[in-house]
């Protein structure tokens, strides 16, 4: 996998400060100033927010442009691991997805497995046998489990089940 | 004295030694810190009574300094910047096979440092929430803006990625509706975003999430060798060489708690530079580890955030992120911290002062004979860890407003927060900023409505203009120092 450039990614980074900071600006102008009394309205801050954030993005363009953001740590070297990240947002968002249809036991059990799995295979130690897929699903919901319970049961606060019952 | 009889009942100590366990974990358990793990915890806000709650939230707050400590001496990882001085010099001292003298002076440092600023906290408070009551719109915005200058400009290694941070966090407070004119901004016609964006959501996605994301990503081939852990005991000469650091150290912390001049990194370094400074043979700092180089820095840090309590409490004003926090945990019950609450809710304040005591007393339990039982905790593998984490993140998003859609988001935060890491972006600027953002756009308009229009109002009045020259020196002293001291060298 061939690296990219630092500072193309420092400037894609910049360029998406400058961007915020214009879509901000694009809202700013439909909010009423409506400034009354004090002469500053509802409108005053996000105007001060786009513009600051739109010079902040021009700066560091700027800064990416002539040898890269300033004060950096030294991060060269790493790759990063794209196949662990890929396991981890698989889980992060099949979570989101089912968490109203299984319920929330199974949902964040298929979230830790899934994180597992990517997690290990940035160590290197990629295992993906029946039995450690057992033993980490086991794992998985006996931290989820007793979340659940302590939140629904003690605390009374609402988390999605499969079942009515509060317990599954 | 009401104070400790409301602390003291069998409930709220309970929930006071639960909060400093789960704190001592939080701070030992790499990947995971006190602001996000009470963030993960804020919806017991809705089923718990105030008073226990901040109790609990509170002793996770300082119970992770305690435990931070352990993490830094051990395998020489900071959880967080206040550890940073720790692990440079108790790292050495692990090293060469003291790492039980190493622990036994932070942790009796920090109980020291902690109890001292407790006593500080007391006497003060009230004393700073009498003044407060004179301070206007005018002097809160310009306190606020002192906040925002401190955690974005001073702190960090960038100014422009700071300010960057500090916008970026004031964007996301600007979502939902004014809180003056309750006109809707950035809503999108979202009803759900009408609310604004929990405070729950943002923090938990840029810390939890967005760690384990990072390490997945770049710090899976990283391997950490762990220091042997010696008896936790201290010899005579350790008790010597650790008492006058811990004091110095305290003396240190203490007034940058108090100030919204944010963060513990400065009164840290400055402790761990005094004590290099005044040791009589200073060839142990970065060789074998000297100990004063952990006494010193521990108390700061723990000096620092017990008397960060100050402006907190009577101000309403964070100056970390879990502070921040804390203030939203606070805005959950619909209190407002500032100079009336110890009139309003006297009882509440009074009893989490009292928790202090409490708490720092049972910490020193917890990690002085109990260190090799948190030390466990560093066993638990790596995947196991994050994606454990990721199973409390979710419990905290989704048990604040029932909706998946947030669980989405937080993913997308997740991802923001790592681009944040990856290219050098503080992450406190965002959640102050998200936090007091509002709440300085109510005082600034206030403010302008008191000068009717005129922003001449800020320098017209005398506490007003003194903050404005604060501010200035804040932002030009640390520049002009370091243009001196490279001249210098130079020269």
């Amino acid at each position: 996998m061939t690296q990219q450039n630092p500072s193309t990614l420092q400037t894609i980074v910049a360029g998406g400060v400058l961007l915020i900071g214009l879509g901000l600006a694009a809202g700013a102008v439909s909010i009423p100033s409506a400034a009354g009394y004090g002469g500053v309205g509802p409108n005053f801050l996000p105007w001060l927010v786009s513009i600051a954030l739109v010079v902040c993005g021009t700066f560091m363009v700027w800064e990416s442009r002539t040898g890269g953001f300033r004060a950096m740590d030294d991060s060269s070297g790493v790759l990063p691991c794209w196949s662990g990240f890929a396991w981890v947002s698989a889980g992060l968002l099949a979570n989101a997805a089912l968490i109203t249809t299984i319920g929330f036991i199974f949902s964040c059990t298929l979230c830790f497995v899934l994180a597992v799995q990517g997690l290990r295979g940035a160590e290197g130690k990629a295992d993906l046998r029946p039995v450690k897929l057992l033993k980490d699903t086991l794992i998985g919901m006996a931290i989820a489990a007793p979340v659940y319970w302590m939140f629904t049961k003690f605390l009374a606060i609402n988390l999605p089940g499969l079942t009515s019952t509060g317990w599954l | 004295m009401q104070g400790f009889a409301t602390a003291a009942t069998p409930v709220n100590l309970l929930w006071c030694f639960v909060g400093c366990a789960l704190g001592t974990a939080v701070g030992v358990l790499p990947g995971i810190g006190p602001a996000v793990a009470v963030a993960m915890l804020l919806p017991i806000t809705v089923k718990v009574e105030a008073t226990a709650s901040m109790i609990f939230f509170a002793g996770i707050y300082y119970g992770a300094m305690y435990g931070g400590s352990t993490t830094s001496i051990l395998l020489n990882t900071p959880g967080e910047t206040a550890s940073m001085v720790t692990a440079m010099e108790g790292n050495k001292m692990a090293k060469s096979g003291r790492a039980g003298a190493a622990l036994a002076t932070a942790a009796i440092g920090s109980f020291v440092a902690g109890t001292i600023a407790t006593v500080i906290v007391t006497l003060f408070a009230p004393i700073v929430a009498d003044q407060a009551v004179k301070l206007g719109p005018p002097e809160y915005f310009m306190l606020m803006l002192l906040a925002f200058t401190t955690v974005s400009a001073v702190l960090g290694k960038s100014t422009i990625r700071g300010l960057t941070a500090l916008f970026v966090g004031l964007a996301a407070g600007l979502v939902g509706l004014d809180q003056i004119s309750a006109q809707a901004r950035y809503t999108g016609g979202v009803p759900e975003l009408l609310d604004g964006i929990e405070i729950v959501l943002v923090a938990v996605g840029l810390f939890a999430v967005a760690e384990a994301l990072y390490a997945v990503l770049y710090e899976g081939k990283q391997v950490e060798a762990q220091n042997k852990l010696s008896k936790v005991h201290m010899t005579g000469k350790d008790w010597r060489r650790s008492w006058p650091a811990w004091l110095r150290g305290t003396a240190i912390g203490v007034p940058f708690g108090c100030i919204p001049a944010g963060g513990t990194e400065i009164p840290t370094f400055l402790s761990y530079a005094t004590e290099k400074k005044l040791a009589k043979d200073n060839s142990e700092f970065g060789n074998q580890g000297a100990i004063e180089g952990v006494a010193g820095p521990e108390a700061a840090n723990n000096a620092t955030v017990t008397a960060a309590m100050i402006p907190l409490l009577t101000l309403g004003i964070p100056t970390s992120n879990t502070t921040a926090i804390l203030l939203g945990a606070f805005q959950n019950y619909g209190i407002q911290p500032g100079p009336q609450l110890f009139t309003t809710s006297s009882s509440l304040v009074w009893a989490l002062i009292a928790s202090l005591y409490i708490g720092n007393v049972m910490l020193l339990v917890l990690n002085l004979p109990l260190v090799g039982l948190w030390v466990k905790l560093l066993k638990i593998p790596k995947p196991y860890l994050y994606a454990g984490i990721l199973i409390f993140a979710t419990v905290g998003v989704y048990g604040m407003r029932q909706s998946a859609f947030d669980l989405f988001l937080l993913y997308a935060i997740g991802v923001l927060g790592v681009v944040m890491r990856r290219f050098d972006f503080p992450t406190a600027p965002v959640i102050v900023g998200m936090i007091l953002g509002p709440l300085a756009e109510a005082q600034l308009r206030n403010a302008m409505s008191i000068g009717e229009g005129s922003a001449m109002v800020f320098v017209q009045r005398p506490v007003s203009l003194i903050l404005i020259f604060v501010v200035v020196a804040v932002l030009v002293l640390p520049r002009l120092a370091r243009r001196w001291s490279a001249r210098t060298k130079m020269a």
